[in-house]
């Protein structure tokens, strides 16, 4: 069945991710660790976990985390620099900064294999990896990456080849849906279920507001499937 | 910095003490004898040229790139060969990003002693128009793990990838035969380097004034050790080249000793490595010829989500039940698979089991090869060691527990074991591919999408 009648060069159809595999407890030394690949886009993430003291500028009320992104090959340049913003910005926003003051947390990322989509397999991999570490978190971040081409539909999970022919395309963050023990209490609290939230949004290229909207969407759907594999292979372990 | 100094970590004075009387007695803290390697597990990337070794808890990447450059004046018909080395924080908090510390440096050295001043690598097939183009070869070598012994490590991880790197085949044209074209790898078959030989590193430590040597030190035995020894030697019982930086001193005798013991044990890895590589060859080989079948499975592919449906479907209580028995078993033989680990840590043994060859093209990626055998396994009343439900889907790499059960190399999830999970070698997944096509599909993307459209 063809959503879209777009046809992508590995098969897939316009809402097909690629196939996700996560593996946790790598590493011996790091605290956590964490391996997530989307298909060809692979990331290593380790976290070292609360170290004392926080950098010359950051607040000492609260835990600051430190991001150190390693590309395969290359100098460190601004690209790895913004990269590194994000993801401290996203993972701010998750962790419970009040529980370690005037600590330091650090996440460091290799980049395994870049195919494309690798903001987010970065940002699921440090997830995973501070879930690993045992950090604590407020909630989990399940991140998605979505193209938008020329004609206004949107393909999910676009491949680095992808990517380039797109007109436009955004990494979006969303949290993971919460698992309510009373399902009825917790939605008649919120107008909009809390997973509709958005932590982070990067977009690349110009888009119509309504492909932004549409992605939007699209990029939701997708996180919930995400948040379910997550939380999945998160229980798998039990340890 | 006072944030780095709460992480340095001090061996404990009963440790120092329990690790030097174990060694007079030739015992070591893990089991191995003396003159042991811990486990070696080559793996490759999907690229040309990436490797990821493991040497016990030592965990290092190599990737090979090269790229067209103008050659240094008094060599204008030869190539370059850089290395460089990536201390990364995530294998030990004492690493500090930016600035490689000095023992960074000299790994990087000797390394790059082994390979150039033997001339392992052929730098003359390397030019193109000499004095103007020549292929400029760059190793990046990242540490991402530092479980001991990351000079041996290391080493093995570069020629790993030195050998199944492949650079884009270029002819030269153009009016003046001046011109080169570099042809992309899909229209022309790119080359493999041109390796003469193969330099082993092999690293001695010595404790107690120089009178006890053990090969291949652990983490906690460099922190105790007196001083160290690197050798690099081929399988022709060539010695290439041969580090020894301060520490104890040594008598003479010992270093002949330490190095008729490395001309062996370099022996020993240079064939683990080399069926590592042809393994990985022959898979590279395959993977051309079944690149039609494999557009064809992926269509087929479904995200893990959607068989989460078909499952719940043919998941029966039983089998719900099934499942929780077995867990706290799983459970219980990670965790033995985790501190056989750390204890036994496996002696250098010559198995196979450093062909798997994790992430090559598909497989790895074909989730649907391992939902075809859960599926299949439910339908049949086959009694397995490991969980059978398919209640969850992701449930392929409980497999890996099952000794008997071949598994998708690292896929998924939680083990707590990896090092144990990709040991399991790699298994055929062409006829899987049938089963799964004739699998009910929910496509719950578009279900999302319908609703959301």
């Amino acid at each position: 069945m063809r959503a879209m009648g777009m046809d992508r060069l590995d098969g897939r159809n316009a809402n097909q991710m690629r196939p996700l595999t996560c593996s946790r407890n790598l590493l011996h030394r790091a605290h956590g660790s964490a391996r997530w690949s989307q298909g060809d886009t692979i990331v290593l993430a380790a976290v070292y976990g609360p170290k004392a003291g926080t950098r010359k500028g950051d607040d000492p009320e609260k835990a600051s985390i430190e991001v150190i992104w390693k590309p395969k090959t290359g100098q460190i340049g601004k690209q790895e620099k913004e990269y590194e913003m994000i993801l401290k910005r996203t993972l701010q926003s998750i962790c419970l900064l009040t529980s370690h003051p005037n600590t330091t947390t650090s996440v460091i990322v290799q980049v395994v294999g870049d195919d494309g989509s690798l903001l987010p397999c970065a940002i699921n991999a440090s997830c995973a990896a501070l879930v690993d570490a045992g950090i604590p978190l407020k909630h989990l971040a399940v991140a998605i990456c979505c193209g938008l081409s020329e004609t206004g539909s949107v393909i999910l999970d676009p491949t680095k080849v992808e990517e380039q022919k797109m007109q436009a395309f955004m990494h979006l963050v969303f949290p993971n849906s919460p698992l309510a023990v009373l399902p009825e209490g917790s939605s008649s609290k919120h107008d909009e279920p809390f997973e509709h939230g958005i932590i982070t949004s990067v977009t690349h290229g110009a888009m119509p507001e309504r492909g932004y909207f549409n992605c939007l969407d699209r990029g939701r759907a997708a996180s919930a499937a995400i948040s379910e594999f997550l939380r999945r292979s998160l229980q798998k372990d039990g340890s | 910095m006072e944030q780095r100094s709460g992480s340095t970590w001090r061996m404990t004075v009963n440790e120092k003490k329990f690790i030097e009387d174990a060694l007079v007695a030739d015992l070591r803290i893990d089991g191995r004898r003396p003159f042991d390697y811990r486990r070696i597990t080559i793996k490759f990337g999907r690229e040309d040229g990436s490797s990821e070794v493991q040497l016990g808890e030592t965990h290092v990447m190599g990737y090979v790139t090269a790229q067209l450059v103008q050659p240094y004046r008094d060599r204008p018909n030869e190539g370059t060969l850089a290395i460089f080395t990536e201390f990364s924080p995530m294998a030990d908090p004492s690493f500090e990003a930016g600035r490689p510390g000095e023992y960074a440096i000299e790994l990087g050295r000797v390394i790059d002693r082994g390979l150039r001043e033997s001339r392992a690598v052929d730098m003359e097939s390397l030019c193109v128009v000499a004095g103007k183009s020549v292929w400029a070869i760059r190793v990046d070598l990242h540490i991402l793990d530092n479980g001991g012994n990351l000079i041996d490590a290391a080493n093995i991880a570069a020629l790993a990838a030195l050998l199944t790197f492949r650079r884009p085949e270029c002819t030269v044209g153009g009016d003046n035969g001046q011109e080169v074209v570099v042809h992309d790898p899909e229209v022309r078959e790119p080359l493999p380097l041109t390796m003469h030989h193969l330099p082993v590193a092999v690293t001695f430590a010595y404790f107690g004034e120089g009178g006890i040597m053990v090969i291949d030190p652990s983490y906690k035995e460099e922190a105790v050790m007196g001083g160290r020894m690197t050798a690099t030697i081929n399988s022709n019982g060539d010695v290439c080249a041969i580090q020894k930086a301060g520490g104890e001193g040594v008598v003479s005798s010992v270093i002949m000793q330490c190095l008729r013991i490395a001309s062996v044990k370099a022996a020993d890895i240079t064939s683990k490595i080399k069926n590592a590589v042809d393994a990985y060859n022959t898979e590279r080989a395959l993977q051309k010829v079944k690149r039609q079948s494999s557009s064809v499975a992926q269509n087929i592919n479904i995200p893990d989500v959607t068989m989460k449906e078909s499952n719940d479907d043919n998941a029966s209580a039983s089998n719900q039940t099934e499942m929780l028995v077995d867990e706290p078993e799983r459970i219980s033989k990670s965790e033995v698979y985790r501190s056989a680990q750390t204890i036994t840590a496996s002696i250098g043994d010559s198995t196979k089991r450093d062909k798997d060859t994790t992430m090559i093209g598909g497989p790895s990626n074909w989730d649907p090869y391992s939902k075809g055998i859960s599926l299949s396994l439910i339908r049949s009343p086959k009694p397995l060691a490991g969980p059978v439900a398919v209640a969850k889907e992701q449930n392929e790499e409980r497999m890996t527990q099952n000794p008997g059960e071949p598994n998708p190399e690292e896929t998924t999830l939680p083990n707590s074991g990896p090092v144990e999970s990709s040991d399991v070698s790699q298994r055929p997944s062409s006829p899987k591919s049938l089963k799964d096509a004739v699998k009910p599909k929910n496509r719950r993307k578009n279900k999302g999408a319908k609703n959301t459209s």
